[in-house]
C-alpha cells in the first residue's frame, strides 16, 4: 500500500467525523443525556476528591493544589483518548460478528479508519473541567505563566496521553484472540483513576509496577513533575515524551499484528 | 407461591456464571489493584494526618470498609440496567413480558444465580483476606447476624433502584448515560468512595435522609461495631426496611405505569 500524505488523511478525517456527528445528532435524547452523564461523572469525581482532601492540609508532602494539579491534569491526558478512541470499546463486537471485515478493504490504514469512525463528544465537557481544575491549581500554587511553561505544558500532556491511548488499543486487540476483550478494556480503563495519585505513596514494589509494568504513572505523575516541582525532576519525567510515543507505536503494532490475523467469521 | 421456578432461574444464572473463568479472572486482578492503592492511598493519608483516628475511624476500620465495600458492590452490581436497556433496544423484552412471570421477579430470579456464585469466588474471600491481613479486625459476634440481614436488605434496595432506572430506559433509549449517572451518584453518596463519616457537616446530614447510604454504609457500619447498642442497630435495620419497602413499590409503581409506553422495534 503507498503510504499516504498527512493531509490526505486529515482530509478524510474531517469527512467521517461529520458524517460521524450527523448520525449523533439523530438520536438527540442520548446525546444530550450522556453528556449529563459524563459531567456527573466529573462532578463526583471531584467531590469525593475534595471530601478526601479537606480532611487532610497535606499527603505524603503533597498540598492539596498540587493534588489538585495532578488531577487536572491526568482529567486532560486522558481526553485524546476518549475522544479519538472510543471506538476500540466496539471492537470486540465487530470481530465477533464479522462484521469487522469491512475495515479490511478499505485502501487506507486500517487502524486509522477503525479509529476515525467514532468521535466521542463527551470527552469534550471532561477536557473542559480538567483544564477548569488546572487552571484553578495553577494560579493557587502561584506557578509562573510564561509561554515556555505553556509548551512544557501542551507537549507533556499530549504525550501523556499516549500512554492511556496506547494500553487502551492494546487492551482492545487482546479481542484478537480471546474474544470478550470487554473485562481486559475495563481492568484498563479502570487505571485512570489511579492516575491522579503521586506514585510516591506507594512502597518499592507498586513503583516499580506503575513505572515499567503499567505505566500509569506516566499519564500524570512523572509529565508533571516538569511543571509542579522544576527543582527535582527524575530522569523518568524527561523521558516521559519518548515513552509515551514507544508505547504508542508498539500498540499500534500489536493492534495491526492482531488485526492482519484476523481471518473474519466466514459470513 | 411457587417457588421451584425461581430456583430454577438461580441454578442456569450459576452455570452460565461459571462460564467465563477468563472475565472472573481478570477481575479478580483488576480487584486486587484496586486494593493496593486504597490501600497505598489510606496508609499515607493516615500517616500524613498525624493521629490514629480520623472522623471517629482508624485506619483498619477505613481499610476494612472500603474493601468490604467494594467486594460488596461486585457481589450485588447485576447490570439491571443495562439488561433492560439492552432488552429493550433489540425488543427481545417482548419475549420477557410474556413469561409466566413478573418481569421483575424474572430478571431478579435469573440473577440469583450469580449471587452465588459472587459470595463464594469474590465475597467469601476477600472476607477472609480482609481478616487475616488486619489481623482479625472484623469483630466476630451477634453483628455477623445482623450484617447478613442488612446485606440481604441492601441488594433488595440496589436492586429496586436499578430497576427503576432501568424502566427509566423506556422513555429516553440511551442506556450508557443513564447508567453512568445512576453509578456515579450511588457509589458516591452511598459511602463506597468515602467512607460517609468523612463528608462535611450539611452533606452527610442530607447524604443519611437517602436511600443510597442503606446499600453500603448501613451494612458496613453494623459489620464494623463489635458489642453495638441494640437501639442503633434497631434503627439502621429499621430505616432499612423502611426503604425496601418504599423503592420497591416505587419501582414495581413506575414499572407499571410505564409498560404502556413501551413500543418495541420489531424483535
Amino acid at each position: 500500500m503507498k503510504s499516504k500524505g498527512f493531509r490526505f488523511y486529515f482530509r478524510i478525517y474531517c469527512k467521517i467525523l461529520a458524517q460521524d456527528l450527523k448520525s449523533k445528532m439523530s438520536y438527540r435524547a442520548d446525546f444530550i443525556i450522556s453528556t449529563i452523564g459524563m459531567i456527573f461523572t466529573n462532578i463526583a469525581g471531584f467531590v469525593s476528591f475534595w471530601i478526601l482532601f479537606r480532611n487532610f492540609p497535606s499527603i505524603n508532602g503533597w498540598t492539596y493544589y498540587e493534588m489538585l494539579f495532578l488531577y487536572g491534569f491526568s482529567l486532560i491526558s486522558l481526553t485524546p483518548v476518549q475522544c479519538f478512541f472510543d471506538n476500540n470499546w466496539s471492537l470486540r463486537i465487530y470481530v465477533y460478528s464479522g462484521d469487522f471485515i469491512k475495515y479490511c478493504f478499505r485502501p487506507i490504514n486500517l487502524f486509522f479508519y477503525y479509529q476515525s469512525e467514532v468521535f466521542d463528544i463527551k470527552g469534550l465537557g471532561q477536557l473542559a473541567f480538567g483544564i477548569g481544575t488546572l487552571i484553578y491549581a495553577w494560579v493557587k500554587i502561584g506557578l509562573a505563566f510564561t509561554p515556555l511553561m505553556i509548551l512544557k505544558m501542551i507537549v507533556f500532556l499530549l504525550t501523556a496521553s499516549l500512554i492511556m491511548i496506547s494500553m487502551q488499543n492494546a487492551a482492545a486487540a487482546t479481542c484478537f484472540w480471546i474474544q470478550n476483550s470487554f473485562y481486559v478494556l475495563d481492568l484498563v480503563f479502570r487505571f485512570k483513576d489511579y492516575a491522579k495519585y503521586p506514585i510516591t505513596i506507594f512502597n518499592r514494589l507498586f513503583r516499580f509496577v506503575f513505572t515499567f509494568v503499567m505505566p500509569i504513572a506516566f499519564i500524570a505523575y512523572y509529565p508533571s513533575l516538569v511543571i509542579l516541582r522544576p527543582d527535582e525532576i527524575p530522569i523518568l519525567s524527561w523521558i516521559s515524551p519518548l515513552v509515551g510515543c514507544l508505547f504508542f507505536f508498539l500498540s499500534y503494532k500489536f493492534w495491526m499484528y492482531g488485526a492482519m490475523k484476523y481471518s473474519g467469521t466466514g459470513s | 407461591m411457587n417457588l421451584k421456578k425461581y430456583l430454577t432461574l438461580t441454578r442456569a444464572g450459576i452455570i452460565e456464571s461459571l462460564q467465563f473463568r477468563l472475565g472472573t479472572l481478570v477481575m479478580i486482578i483488576g480487584n486486587v489493584l484496586y486494593l493496593t492503592v486504597i490501600y497505598f492511598l489510606w496508609d499515607s493519608i493516615y500517616k500524613s494526618s498525624g493521629t490514629d483516628i480520623v472522623n471517629g475511624m482508624t485506619f483498619t476500620d477505613t481499610l476494612i470498609y472500603l474493601v468490604l465495600a467494594t467486594a460488596l458492590f461486585n457481589f450485588m452490581e447485576m447490570y439491571t440496567v443495562w439488561e433492560i436497556g439492552r432488552n429493550i433496544q433489540s425488543g427481545k423484552i417482548v419475549l420477557d413480558l410474556l413469561k409466566p412471570m413478573e418481569y421483575r421477579s424474572y430478571l431478579f430470579w435469573s440473577y440469583s444465580g450469580s449471587f452465588v456464585t459472587q459470595f463464594f469466588f469474590t465475597f467469601l474471600p476477600t472476607f477472609i483476606i480482609v481478616g487475616l491481613v488486619t489481623h482479625g479486625a472484623i469483630p466476630m459476634g451477634i453483628n455477623l447476624l445482623f450484617f447478613v440481614i442488612s446485606v440481604i436488605m441492601a441488594i433488595i434496595i440496589n436492586y429496586s433502584i436499578d430497576f427503576l432506572v432501568g424502566t427509566i430506559c423506556l422513555y429516553t433509549e440511551s442506556i450508557w448515560g443513564i447508567n453512568i449517572m445512576k453509578q456515579v451518584i450511588v457509589l458516591l453518596l452511598s459511602g463506597a468512595t468515602v467512607p460517609i463519616a468523612f463528608f462535611p457537616e450539611p452533606f452527610k446530614t442530607i447524604v443519611n435522609y437517602l436511600p443510597f447510604q442503606s446499600i453500603y454504609n448501613a451494612p458496613l457500619t453494623i459489620l464494623l461495631n463489635g458489642n453495638p447498642e441494640m437501639q442503633d442497630v434497631l434503627t439502621i435495620l429499621g430505616t432499612q426496611l423502611i426503604w425496601c419497602v418504599v423503592m420497591t413499590v416505587l419501582s414495581k409503581l413506575f414499572w407499571k405505569a410505564s409498560l404502556r409506553q413501551i413500543t418495541v422495534n420489531g424483535g
